[in-house]
């Protein structure tokens, strides 16, 4: 009985999953004819007042959602946007918790919206080689805003040498440091320049009581088990940005050359001497700026914009009286002033083969976020409409939907900006700032003259693809070790040896090579 | 239960109570802690890394959840998917437990290999995203209920427990010439509260606690439940979830603290109102003696 | 119990085997099919029919190409698992956490149940029956921060007290030694009320009587403990460690990397960060889908292990 009725179960199983086969062959063919119908309720409202020579386009854009809100799909920002760009958008807003999720089930449900953020994931790489989205590398100078865009960055977003996306531009220099001044003021130092001093003022905040308590109560710098900060700081030491050119034009990743086994022992002096916090390697990220906005730790090696976040910790609203920090970009080490850039970018918008069929709809989309790059949509997408949700005041900008909580700026303006790429700038105005946020944009500013650029970062190597994470772990959990004084310069040798032999020797080929046949294309 | 105590077992009764307010007690603070650091100031946050009561009461991340009708629509929401699905799925256990926990079933077995077979082997989350979509479940609350509507595990316990109850109550009813329905429903069911309560609870969790269905399914926010609203907020600048966007503002900590207490309190009262169910199997000891 | 089972089982198989017999079986009881059906129409159509997706082991899918677009490759993704140089210290991991998973976090909640059930206040024992239920609902995201908070070397409580006693702290958060225990005793703290409520459940089944007759009988604390409340939840605790071991190499992702760090890393890589990371920022959906085969062909071998061996002390098990 016992047997039979597993013999009887198997023979169902396989049933069943025909049945299910069968079931998912509809699947793939049905896309694509949801998307036509779209916005139509709203478009009898605003036809009385644009005579525009050319039908409106229907338009669907899927992108992350910040808001609790959601937005509502008669905002009056987003209509402005429509009637400017003639276009009717529908826009498909997922929450941004999972929305890589999102992404691959409708990558394989086969509706692909017109226009989809998409993150350079493998995924994405893959459905681009498969060909789900337009290459547009030969079409960006044909429109006057999406020609502007950085070579770097657009370089960042290829695959395999091509563009699938116009890139969201984001800032290039947003690494930084950010320091205590008062505590800078209280020991009579300034803000370090050189690696030297950077090294003095973490001495001095750690042991000559900057905050004048009279006891041993500060520390340095603080870290968190998060490597951000030492591949900030081993750039401004002097080694490359993940990959460099040894001496015979080979490329090699940033652990094998000296600038970075200096950096490694500097950081290691720094840990010894108690410069950084002794539990650093296991600190929860959630806790890592605590020790600034209470006063513990002098300085935090993150992003320029986070001097603000925590000014504003430190006191709520501050006033410029308030300000005790300040940002820097980097200190200069044995190769000058280094910092390292970010991507340069937050996800491309591409454009799906599957609902943009012919080349013409193909030029409509591209003239649309071509526009969606002039001045008066980033004004809608940032600012919302003058009247409603701003007002201008002797060139003050005054977002008045932030008010009372901001819900109304929620529901009718924040997400717009998932859906802007300002590559030819930021053409929006800004709402006034503080001293400490003019500093953090000149230091983003002026990290644009000295950010080291990854030769590597559009190379795509199989080999890391598929072990890049067990790969990176091996080096970046030797780096934490030797820091913490658990192995030694043998123990990082033996690191790099397994670090070769995992696959290493393999990526470090793939990338050679895709170096190369780049150089060639060029 | 009178007491018949031995000293030996006085001293065991002064240690378990004793040792049991302490567990009570490691489990609470924790809670405790959420609670007061939503009412806490951020620089406070940042200053005493674990406290009970704040040193500054502030109620503005409440005032901010509770300023737009988003929070109270998305509970809503939760509820209903809570309520209906609950119902929905303890009537489909139950039943289907009953049946299966009837030896004389003929297929048994083989159904209950193919229950626990889905216990390791599941699809997957495109297959499933493909199913709700052809069946038309797309943005529709249903989508949060159906394709978690039954846990395999649970089910199998539900059959254990069926088993377990006295068959003489049965087999007397079937004399009398009653269905195999009216029995499950006016002997097996009534018989049955404690797991009923559990189960309830359960699904209840379940269904509360479940924000991955929404995102895959739901498009519409005014269809968000709460706990969506939840992950969104924890997860907005966390790097520990990937890279955190240069134009994303970041929520308070307070702010996290207090969605956690609001999206979390309503479904922690279900228990205590539920708590009463599990003492009424006693009255299994009347039926059988 | 049992004897009841076996009573009942007899006319069945006194009923000789033919077909007619079978139609007859079925009509007698149409009533049960009646409550059978839609709970097994549900497991068709959304537990089997999504089940193709286990086959994209066997592909190099891609969600673009969909599964009929995909290529076949057989099994190469299995290979590859097998041939990962980490393969074996990620199975070993795995297989030492799910061990003390099952000998400390599977019996806990029983332990707490059997605690609870000898509390006559009844007040205070549902106080304390709600009170440790609450941390369930906390995320693991909270509860790791939490712990950091605690049990950190600079200035955690823990270590502080640790440190007045004996002078000297102790690396909970990074010493690979601690990493298990700290996983083990986070699991507990969150989980042990939940998993309580079943077994208080199945206690509500235990008549007066049945006690009282112990207390005649001149049993004492443990031996009714022994001899009355065990066997009443005997059946409830055989069910859920075998249907446990289908999960067995199941750690739960988030908790697991939220706690790992790069000096305890060599004992906290698992299959569920491996499926992670390979699944999830590689997109091998592939990939990803072969090791959750594999882990569930040990679950199944697992699951009819333990069965067996239930079956051999005379177990009730169910199927």
């Amino acid at each position: 009985m016992k047997k039979n009725s597993l013999r009887f179960f198997l023979s169902l199983l396989a049933l069943i999953l025909i049945i299910g086969l069968i079931g998912c062959s509809s699947d793939s063919s049905q896309g694509t004819s949801q998307n036509q119908d779209t916005s139509s309720n709203d478009s009898s409202s605003d036809s009385s007042n644009d005579n525009e020579s050319q039908e409106r386009m229907s338009v669907t854009i899927m992108a992350p959602s910040f808001s609790p809100e959601g937005l509502d799909s008669d905002s009056p920002a987003l209509k402005a946007i429509e009637d400017y760009t003639n276009m009717d958008i529908n826009l498909q807003l997922v929450a941004n918790a999972n929305y890589e999720d999102r992404f691959n089930v409708t990558l394989a449900s086969g509706d692909l919206p017109h226009i989809m953020v998409a993150y350079k994931t493998p995924s994405f790489i893959n459905a681009a080689r498969d060909g789900a989205f337009w290459d547009i590398t030969d079409y960006l100078d044909d429109y006057e805003n999406l020609r502007q865009a950085n070579e770097i960055v657009l370089n960042n977003t290829s695959i395999d040498g091509r563009i699938y996306g116009v890139y969201r531009s984001r800032p290039l220099g947003r690494n930084a440091a950010t320091i205590n001044t008062e505590w800078l003021d209280n020991l009579g130092l300034d803000i370090p320049t050189t690696i030297d001093e950077f090294y003095e003022v973490l001495r001095a905040f750690t042991y000559d009581d900057p905050n004048q308590s009279g006891q041993d109560d500060t520390y340095g710098m603080v870290v968190s088990e998060w490597a951000g900060p030492w591949n900030t700081m081993q750039v401004w030491m002097g080694a490359p940005n993940k990959w460099g050119h040894d001496e015979n034009g080979q490329l090699k990743p940033d652990f094998m050359f000296d600038e970075y086994r200096e950096a490694l022992r500097f950081f290691k002096k720094l840990y010894d001497e108690g410069l950084v916090n002794e539990d650093f390697a296991v600190m929860d990220s959630g806790q890592w700026f605590d020790p600034i906005v209470n006063g513990t730790a002098g300085v935090v090696v993150d992003v320029a914009d986070q001097a603000n976040r925590l000014q504003n910790r430190i006191t709520e609203n501050y006033t410029e009286d308030d300000i005790i920090l300040d940002v820097f970009g980097a200190v200069e080490g044995p190769h000058g002033l280094r910092n390292l850039p970010t991507a340069g970018y937050h996800g491309v918008l591409a454009i799906s083969r599957t609902s943009v069929t012919t080349e013409e709809e193909l030029r409509r989309v591209l003239q649309f976020l071509n526009d969606l790059n002039d001045e008066v949509p980033q004004n809608l997408a940032y600012n919302g409409v003058e009247g409603i949700h701003h007002e201008v005041n002797d060139g003050v900008l005054d977002i008045i939907a932030q008010r009372d909580g901001g819900t109304l700026f929620d529901r009718e303006v924040r997400d717009l900006n998932q859906f802007q790429m300002h590559v030819s700038g930021d053409l929006f105005l800004k709402a006034p700032q503080t001293a400490l946020q003019k500093r953090q944009d000149e230091v983003m500013e002026a990290n644009m003259d000295i950010v080291v650029a990854n030769p590597a970062e559009p190379l795509i190597s199989p080999t890391y693809t598929e072990r890049g994470q067990q790969l990176d772990n091996i080096i970046d959990d030797a780096r934490i070790k030797f820091i913490v004084g658990q192995i030694d310069e043998d123990g990082l040798d033996e690191a790099i040896a397994l670090w070769l032999r995992s696959g290493g020797e393999e990526y470090i080929a793939e990338i050679n090579e895709a170096y190369q046949i780049a150089q060639a294309a060029q | 239960m009178k007491s018949h105590n031995t000293p030996m077992g006085r001293v065991f009764d002064v240690f378990n109570h004793i040792i049991l307010a302490l567990i009570a007690l490691a489990m609470i603070v924790p809670f405790l802690y959420v609670i007061a650091g939503s009412f806490a100031t951020e620089a406070e946050l940042a200053r005493r890394p674990f406290f009970i009561f704040p040193e500054t009461f502030t109620t503005g991340a409440y005032q901010y959840i509770f300023s737009t009708p988003t929070f109270i629509r998305s509970i809503g929401v939760s509820i209903w998917v809570t309520v209906v699905g609950t119902i929905v799925s303890l009537s489909l256990t139950l039943m289907m437990g009953y049946a299966l926990s009837k030896s004389r079933l003929l297929g048994k077995n083989v159904i209950i290999y193919l229950v626990i077979f889905t216990i390791i082997f599941q699809g997957g989350m495109i297959p499933t995203y493909l199913l709700v979509r052809d069946l038309g479940l797309l943005n529709s609350l249903w989508a949060l209920i159906l394709p978690i509507a039954m846990n395999p595990m649970w089910l199998i316990i539900v059959i254990s427990f069926f088993r377990s109850l006295p068959n003489e109550l049965e087999e007397s009813a079937k004399i009398d010439g009653a269905s195999d329905i009216k029995i499950f429903l006016s002997i097996a069911l009534p018989l049955s509260k404690p797991i009923i309560a559990t189960f309830t609870l359960f699904y209840a969790v379940q269904y509360w606690g479940d924000y991955f269905n929404a995102l895959l399914y739901i498009s519409d926010n005014a269809k968000y439940p709460v706990m969506l609203l939840l992950q969104n907020i924890m997860t907005m600048a966390d790097m520990r979830f990937g890279e955190v966007d240069a134009l994303v503002e970041q929520p308070d900590q307070s702010l996290k603290l207090a969605v956690i207490v609001v999206a979390t309190l309503p479904i922690m009262f279900v228990y205590p109102f539920l708590q009463k169910h599990f003492a009424k199997g006693m009255l299994l000891g009347s039926v059988k003696g | 119990m049992p004897k009841v089972e076996t009573s009942q089982r007899i006319p069945v198989q006194q009923l000789p085997t033919n077909k007619v017999t079978k139609w007859q079986m079925i009509v007698r009881d149409k009533w049960l099919y009646f409550l059978l059906i839609p709970g097994l129409i549900w497991f068709i159509v959304f537990r089997y029919v999504p089940m193709w997706g286990t086959l994209i082991a066997f592909q190099n899918y891609s969600p673009f190409l969909g599964f009929w677009g995909s290529e076949w490759v057989g099994f190469t993704h299995f290979e590859r698992l097998f041939q990962n140089p980490d393969f074996y210290r990620i199975l070993r991991n795995t297989l030492i956490l799910a061990l003390y998973e099952t000998l400390f976090v599977f019996p806990a909640p029983i332990i707490l149940a059997l605690m609870l059930n000898e509390i006559r206040f009844t007040a205070y024992k549902r106080t304390i029956q709600t009170l440790v239920y609450f941390p369930n609902f906390l995320s693991w995201v909270i509860v790791a921060s939490l712990t950091y908070v605690f049990f950190t070397t600079s200035g955690g409580i823990v270590n502080v007290i640790i440190e007045r006693f004996t002078g000297s702290t102790i690396f909970f958060l990074g010493d690979p030694e601690w990493f298990r225990t700290m996983i083990i005793g986070q699991q507990i703290w969150k989980n042990v009320g939940f998993g309580t409520i079943i077994f208080l459940a199945a206690l509500a089944n235990v008549s007066k009587e049945q006690y009282e007759a112990a207390i005649v009988d001149g049993a004492g604390r443990f031996r009714r403990m022994w001899h009355v409340t065990l066997p009443a939840i005997r059946h409830v605790i055989v069910i859920l460690l075998i249907l446990n071991m289908g999960n067995f190499l199941d750690q739960g992702f988030q908790q697991i990397y939220l706690m790992t760090n790069s000096l305890n890393r060599s004992v906290a890589d698992v299959f569920d960060v491996y499926i992670y990371f390979s699944g999830i920022t590689q997109g091998a959906f592939s990939h990803s889908t072969a090791v959750g085969l594999f882990k569930g062909v040990v679950g199944i071998i697992l699951i009819l292990t333990t069965r067996y061996i239930a079956k051999k002390l005379k177990q009730e098990t169910l199927f």
